[in-house]
C-alpha cells in the first residue's frame, strides 16, 4: 500500500472532530464494503444451484444450520443493508432533488452551514431510529432461528 | 502550555514540542509568531492578513482544519495543542503546503462568466442584469477565500487525489447558477465525471470547517441536481434566461465622470 493511500485512508475513515453527516458518511462506506463482500459470498452461494437439486439442497441444509459466529455475521449484514438503504434514500433526496439542504443565502457570522442544518439532522436521527428498531427485530428473528427466543 | 508541531524538512517529518505561555485572547497564529521570534526561527508557516480574509494560514489544529488567525487558544480548551500541515496536500516545509494542484483544479472549472458570444464581455451590447433574488442563489459562494480547508477536511479527496474537490466544485456551481453565464456545456466535461461532482458522497466536512460560511457541500449537491436536470429534463443547451440582457436605463457608454483627484485631502493635508 503506498504511503499516500495509507495516510489518506486513515484521514478518510476518521470522523472524530467533524460533523454528524461525516459519521453517516463513514458508516455508509463501511456498510457498503460489508455489502460488497456479502454480495460476492452470495453469488458464490447461489452458484451451487448449478450442481443440481441434490447439491442445492445440501447447500441449503448447511445454511440453515448456522453457528453463533455466522449468525452474528448475518446480523451485521442485515444491519448494513438496513443502514445503507435508509441512508441511501436520504442521500438521494439530497443529491438528486436538492432537498434538506436549505436555500443558498448570505453567510452571516457565526456561520452555520444550512446543508448540515436542522432538516438534515432530523433526517439522520429518524433514519437511525428506524434502522435500530428494524435491526433489533432482525436480531430477534435470528435468535428465534437458534431457538433462544420464541417467535 | 505545550505546542506540538508536525515539522517537515522536505525529506523527513517529526513532532517538535515548544512550551509557550500565551496571553489571554491569543490566537494560534500569535503563538506561532512568538515561537518563531523567540524560540525557533526555522519554523515555517504562511500568514498575511491576520484577520481571516487572505486564507493563507490554514493548518490542522487539534485534528481540525482551521485558520490559525481565527482560532483562539482558549477556544481549544486543551493544555496541549497539536498543529499539523493541511491534510491531503504535499508538504513543502513544516506547515507550508503546496497549493498548485488546488489552484489548478479551481482553474479547471473555468471560474468566470462565459458567454456564447465572448465579444459581449468586451463590449456589452446591453446591461447584464441580475436581480437581488437571483444573486442570492450564488452570492454565498463568492465568499470563498481559497484557504483550502475544505479540501483538507474532505474524506474523498484524501482517497482520490484526482477528485476536483469541494472548493472548485462550489465555484463551478457559483458560475452555473449565475443567470449571466452560458458556460454549462464548456464546464460539463470537467464536472460530469466520476472524478468530478459524482465522486462527492456528501460527508459535509467541507462546510463544517469552512471559515467563511460558504457551504460547499450544498453547492455540490445543487450542482448534481443541476447537471441531472440539464441532462434529462431541460436539455444541456439551456443557458441564460433571455431577461438577463436588458436595455439599460442610462446608456452605459457614458459613465459619470469622477471628480478630479484632490491631493490636498488625506495624507498630504498638512503640506
Ligand atoms: S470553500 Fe470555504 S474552506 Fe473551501 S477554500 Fe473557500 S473559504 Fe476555504
Ligand atoms: S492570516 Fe489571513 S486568513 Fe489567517
Amino acid at each position: 500500500m503506498n504511503k499516500r493511500f495509507k495516510s489518506g485512508l486513515l484521514t478518510s475513515l476518521n470522523p472524530t472532530r467533524y460533523n454528524l453527516e461525516r459519521w453517516s458518511y463513514t458508516l455508509h462506506r463501511i456498510t457498503g464494503v460489508i455489502l460488497a463482500l456479502f454480495l460476492i459470498a452470495h453469488i458464490f452461494e447461489i452458484y451451487h444451484v448449478t450442481l443440481g437439486i441434490a447439491g442445492w439442497d445440501q447447500t441449503m441444509a448447511e445454511l440453515s444450520n448456522l453457528g453463533v459466529i455466522e449468525l452474528i455475521g448475518m446480523w451485521i449484514i442485515a444491519g448494513s443493508a438496513l443502514y445503507h438503504g435508509a441512508n441511501g434514500l436520504r442521500l438521494i433526496l439530497n443529491e438528486v432533488f436538492g432537498l434538506l439542504l436549505g436555500k443558498p443565502r448570505l453567510p452571516e457570522y457565526p456561520y452555520s452551514p444550512l446543508s448540515l442544518g436542522r432538516n438534515q439532522k432530523i433526517a439522520i436521527y429518524v433514519i437511525t431510529l428506524i434502522v435500530v428498531a428494524l435491526w433489533i427485530w432482525a436480531g430477534l428473528y435470528l435468535l428465534a432461528g437458534l431457538g433462544i427466543v420464541r417467535w | 502550555m505545550k505546542i506540538r508541531i508536525l515539522r517537515n524538512d522536505g525529506s523527513k517529518q517529526w513532532w517538535q514540542e515548544y512550551s509557550e505561555e500565551p496571553h489571554k485572547g491569543a490566537t494560534v497564529l500569535d503563538v506561532l509568531l512568538n515561537i518563531r521570534e523567540t524560540q525557533d526561527h526555522t519554523l515555517a508557516f504562511r500568514h498575511s492578513c491576520q484577520m481571516g480574509s487572505c486564507g493563507s494560514c490554514g493548518m490542522v489544529i487539534n485534528g481540525k482544519p482551521s485558520l490559525a488567525c481565527q482560532t483562539r487558544i482558549t477556544e481549544l480548551k486543551s493544555e496541549t495543542i497539536r498543529i499539523e500541515p493541511l491534510y491531503s496536500y504535499p508538504v513543502i516545509k513544516d506547515l507550508v503546503v503546496d497549493l498548485n494542484d488546488f489552484v489548478n483544479k479551481h482553474r479547471s472549472v473555468k471560474p468566470y462568466i462565459i458567454r456564447k458570444n465572448p465579444q459581449e464581455l468586451e463590449e456589452a451590447p446591453m446591461e447584464f442584469r441580475v436581480t437581488s433574488r437571483e444573486n442570492m442563489n450564488f452570492i454565498q459562494y463568492d465568499y470563498c477565500i481559497m484557504c483550502g480547508l475544505c479540501v483538507a477536511a474532505c474524506p474523498t479527496v484524501a482517497l482520490d487525489p484526482q477528485f476536483t474537490g469541494p472548493q472548485a466544485l462550489a465555484q463551478a456551481y457559483r458560475y452555473i447558477a449565475d443567470p449571466r453565464d452560458e458556460g454549462f456545456q464548456e464546464r460539463q466535461p470537467e464536472l460530469d465525471t466520476s472524478h468530478g461532482v459524482w465522486r462527492c458522497h456528501f460527508a459535509g466536512s467541507c462546510s463544517f470547517v469552512c471559515p467563511k460560511g460558504v457551504d460547499p457541500a450544498k453547492a455540490i449537491q445543487l450542482l448534481k441536481r443541476e447537471i441531472l436536470k440539464r441532462k434529462f429534463v431541460r436539455g444541456p443547451r439551456a443557458g441564460a434566461p433571455a431577461s438577463v440582457l436588458v436595455q439599460p436605463e442610462k446608456p452605459i457608454s457614458n459613465p459619470p465622470k469622477a471628480p478630479p483627484l484632490d491631493f490636498k485631502m488625506g495624507v498630504n493635508q498638512n503640506e
